[in-house]
């Protein structure tokens, strides 16, 4: 029975519940954005558009660039090591174990395991307590652009793993003894057949890493130094120090946006050349 | 039993700008087994569940006895289906699957039990009640099926081509339960398939549906012996085609020239005039191949030779393709008696003739 | 097989990378020295984690509560939501698809943010209120998502059997629907539990002062430095959530 007053009844919590606290929220940071900052924080309701002018702050382009960077490394790094894992994994007799085995460490609180890194590399950490031992000079491993981006592979690799190892289980392996059997030799064989049949996880795994590090906000603030912070440290500190909000907003609908579009852009890219589902 | 006739008018339903149904009208008489027969695409589904209330017309009404129930929702009507899947309730054993009607209704324990295990019996599943629908075959399945809509006490069983699922001997089997079901249950069934065997086995009348309309509706011997045109003739059984022009009309004959065969006749069962261009059916298993000519001919045989092209042998028949003119194919079945006065063995590539009654050709078009 | 040795070599690679640090946790949660020398096995670190972090349990109490309700009602709402999606049609079904997909693919942060304007802009005070209503946010589209993908290889045929025999749509929903996609709720609510129970973020910018969650006391105790009182929580919270995931996967062969 397709009544339709049931498929409003149905639909109804929902969607309301999402309007009232997803779109409207998303509705106001956009006006906010253009609103002029309140003398003692939040907003009054005058047009501005000071929230955007931030591009025009060096040190914000910075950031910008180290957001950018530190992601894209941490995503095309989570990606590579993904790759051959979930081949592995997807090949082995004991599949379903090994992915057990690298689904434990993601059930941990994702603090722990920012942490983990905290007490192992960090100022008073396990190693540099060794290196003393040692009668070695300690060293700061942590407080940079490389610790934020070790950190954010070892937070995203499961996320990049499992798309892939879908993936991967649903490609028929005979195709690269077929290429092989056509005279293509073993590196061919897989850049040919293997990796075109995967895009679709490809793009999932890239998915799932970017936009998270793109949005990051705890990995940079406990393991970035002061030249390694990222967009989202940047929003915290308009909204809760600085308490700039229209700025906060402004940063934070740029952010939106780049986002959007990039989820955009990849699902054409995907659908234009022939996939399975993102 | 007038209470479970159903009146199909003048219905109609598009899909997507393709009609489906085209102004559909016609009657089922309460308590009979009536079939819908047809090809995939020719809309008895979409009719079967028009009835049932899931789909709902763009015009035309539906009418159950005396009450109108084009608008009704399928909850209120008193009608019944059997799903192609069954679609038994795979959370509950077949005990409650088949009480489930009565549980919506509230009734009382005792009494649920009672009808229950009354209707266990009537498809002999007594001993399963506690099973689950994944733990049985296919035919119990449907048993359970049939239970659970017939619980209900409804006017009309619908079936939707329940017996695909099932094997050759399986569905064989079924047909005659569903038959003698009928016979004990009493109330109207509307049966749809594909499978022409089937509606000719079992059913009181057949509608013969192609594109959107119904071609014929009549009993089975009906349908297979005068079928209303060449498709249907077609699709029924199998058959041989043979078109010509009338050149002599008696009272009770008809003579053509056909291109082929030469000189047809043929029995009256349309006026035509001479000139009328006309299309004969003749049922293969009323065709007789004979290496020697027969020593009895009378007036009425149509008799010509040819050669066999092709021979199948099943076991109870024998079917002979032969070539006339070497233009058309034409498909001869023969029953082959155990022992025959002048038992002849034909071969490939033999030489025979091929001899029917014109009684028993039926004259399918005239134009 | 030279590719089979390589994606090996990364396998192994790849377990020590993810798993030596836990194991360092784990190691020096028994240390009873803070240094990095041994210093004897203790339990040390357990007890003062045990009794005397009030304050730690307080949080971890809030954390649950806010998870059950937050699951709980996040279930409710997102389970009817992908029945309306899957099998009705109504107005404004493709906008409910876009504001149902966008959450998933947002970065958290963006969310928090807004939660934030939100309810400072029209005065509701930050609290436990505000986090619960943010996790139920949060969660919805996730158990939207697991559902719906239930409901593709639902058999609608026996939804059409239960009206055929006589139910009303409630009777259709609770005898018929609900029952057989009862293993796609169970999922959709213990994904929200373990995503509230886990989230920082989000929880971070709409929380208030007194209020506070697990994850956000962990916070704290880590910005403080090293603690090995850390240690022994992570060792209790890695232990708990493999305990949790093990007896999921034998409740869930029951439910299959």
């Amino acid at each position: 029975m397709k009544n339709q007053r049931s498929g409003l009844v149905y639909s109804a919590p929902i969607t309301l519940w999402l309007t009232l606290l997803f779109v409207v929220p998303t509705l106001i940071v956009i006006v906010y954005s253009f609103l002029k900052k309140g003398t003692y924080g939040g907003v009054e309701w005058i047009f501005s558009a000071n929230g955007y002018n931030f591009f025009s702050s060096s040190y914000f382009l910075k950031v910008v660039w180290n957001t950018v960077e530190i992601s894209v490394a941490a995503t095309v790094i989570t990606v590579l090591i993904a790759i051959p894992v979930a081949l592995y994994i997807a090949t082995s007799k004991y599949k379903n174990f090994l992915l057990f085995l690298i689904i434990v460490p993601f059930w941990t609180n994702f603090l722990i395991r920012i942490y983990s890194w905290i007490a192992l590399l960090g100022n008073n950490g396990l190693l540099n307590k060794l290196f003393i031992k040692l009668g070695l000079e300690p060293h700061q491993f942590l407080y940079n652009k490389s610790a934020v981006i070790l950190v954010s592979v070892y937070a995203y690799l499961p996320y990049a793993i499992l798309p892939l190892y879908s993936a991967i289980e649903k490609f028929d392996f005979a195709m690269i003894d077929a290429a092989r059997d056509l005279g293509a030799s073993k590196m061919t064989a897989y850049s040919k057949t293997f990796l075109p049949n995967i895009k679709p996880g490809i793009i999932t795994a890239t998915l799932f890493t970017f936009i998270p590090a793109l949005g990051s906000y705890a990995i940079p603030k406990l393991v970035g130094g002061n030249n390694s912070q990222m967009l989202g440290n940047i929003i915290a500190r308009e909204l809760t120090i600085t308490r700039n909000w229209p700025k906060a907003a402004a940063i934070s609908t740029i952010l939106t946006i780049v986002t959007v579009a990039f989820i955009f852009t990849l699902s054409k890219y995907d659908k234009d050349h022939k996939g399975g589902d993102v | 039993m007038k209470q479970g006739n159903i009146k199909i008018d003048s219905i109609s339903k598009s899909f997507d700008g393709v009609e489906v149904l085209k102004n559909i009208s016609f009657e089922i008489k309460g308590g009979e087994f009536f079939s819908i027969l047809g090809g995939s695409g020719c809309g008895k589904t979409t009719l079967l569940r028009m009835i049932a209330g899931f789909i709902e017309a763009d015009g035309g009404a539906i009418y159950l006895g005396n009450e109108e129930i084009t608008h009704l929702s399928p909850n209120k009507r008193d009608v019944n289906t059997i799903f192609q899947t069954y679609a038994l309730f795979p959370h509950l054993t077949i005990y409650e699957n088949i009480a489930f009607p009565l549980r919506l209704k509230k009734i009382k324990d005792a009494e649920i039990d009672r009808e229950v295990k009354k209707y266990l019996e009537m498809v002999k599943l007594s001993e399963h009640a506690n099973k689950y629908s994944s733990q049985l075959s296919g035919g119990q399945k449907q048993r359970v099926a049939i239970a659970r809509a017939l619980i209900n006490k409804p006017k009309v069983l619908l079936l939707d081509e329940p017996l695909s699922a099932l094997d050759a001997k399986l569905r064989q089997h079924m047909l005659i339960e569903l038959d003698n079901i009928h016979e004990e249950v009493g109330i109207t069934f509307v049966f749809v398939t594909h499978d022409q065997q089937e509606a000719l086995s079992v059913s009181d009348r057949i509608a013969v549906m192609k594109d959107g309309e119904v071609l014929q509706i009549g009993t089975p011997s009906e349908i297979y012996e005068s079928p209303a045109n060449a498709y249907i003739a077609d699709f029924i059984g199998e058959t041989n085609f043979i078109e010509g022009e009338v050149v002599e009309v008696e009272d009770e004959f008809g003579y053509m020239e056909s291109p082929n065969y030469g000189r047809i006749k043929f029995e009256l069962d349309k006026d035509v005039v001479v000139g009328n261009h006309v299309k004969l059916t003749i049922r293969p298993e009323k065709v007789k191949v004979s290496k020697s000519k027969p020593r009895y001919l009378d007036d009425n045989d149509n008799i010509f030779k040819g050669k066999i092209e092709e021979m199948i042998y099943s076991g109870f028949q024998s079917k002979f393709f032969v070539t006339v003119e070497d233009k058309l194919f034409s498909a001869f079945k023969q029953h082959v008696d155990f022992f025959e006065e002048d038992a002849e063995t034909i071969h490939w590539k033999d030489e025979v003739y091929v001899i029917w009654d014109s009684a028993d050709s039926f004259l399918l078009e005239v134009m | 097989m030279n590719k089979k040795t390589f994606s090996l070599n990364m396998f192994i690679l790849t377990l020590v990378f993810l798993y030596l640090p836990l194991i360092v946790l784990i190691v020096q949660s028994f240390n009873s020295g803070m240094g990095g020398d041994w210093d004897g096995f203790s339990l040390k670190w357990y007890d003062e984690l045990f009794n005397h972090s009030a304050r730690l349990w307080t949080s971890f109490k809030y954390s649950i509560i806010i998870a059950l309700t937050s699951a709980g009602i996040s279930t409710a709402i997102g389970t009817l939501g992908a029945i309306s999606l899957k099998w009705y049609t109504f107005k404004h079904k493709k906008y409910l698809q876009i504001i149902s997909y966008l959450p998933l693919v947002l970065p958290d942060i963006i969310m928090g943010v807004s939660l934030l304007i939100l309810f400072t802009s029209i005065k509701f005070k930050l609290g436990l209120i505000t986090i619960f209503l943010a996790h139920t946010t949060f969660n919805i589209p996730f158990v939207l998502f697991i559902v719906l993908s239930r409901l593709h290889d639902f058999d609608y045929s026996i939804v059409e059997a239960a009206y055929d025999l006589g139910a009303t749509e409630k009777q259709a929903l609770t005898k018929v629907v609900l029952p057989n996609l009862m293993p796609g709720i169970i999922s959709g609510l213990l994904m929200s539990i373990t995503l509230s129970l886990d989230d920082f973020v989000i929880t971070f910018f709409v929380a208030g002062p007194g209020s506070s969650t697990l994850p956000l006391h962990i916070y704290s105790m880590i910005k403080f430095g090293v603690s090995p009182i850390i240690n022994a929580l992570s060792v209790i919270l890695i232990a708990g959530t493999i305990a949790l995931a093990m007896s999921t996967k034998k409740i869930q062969k029951y439910m299959v």
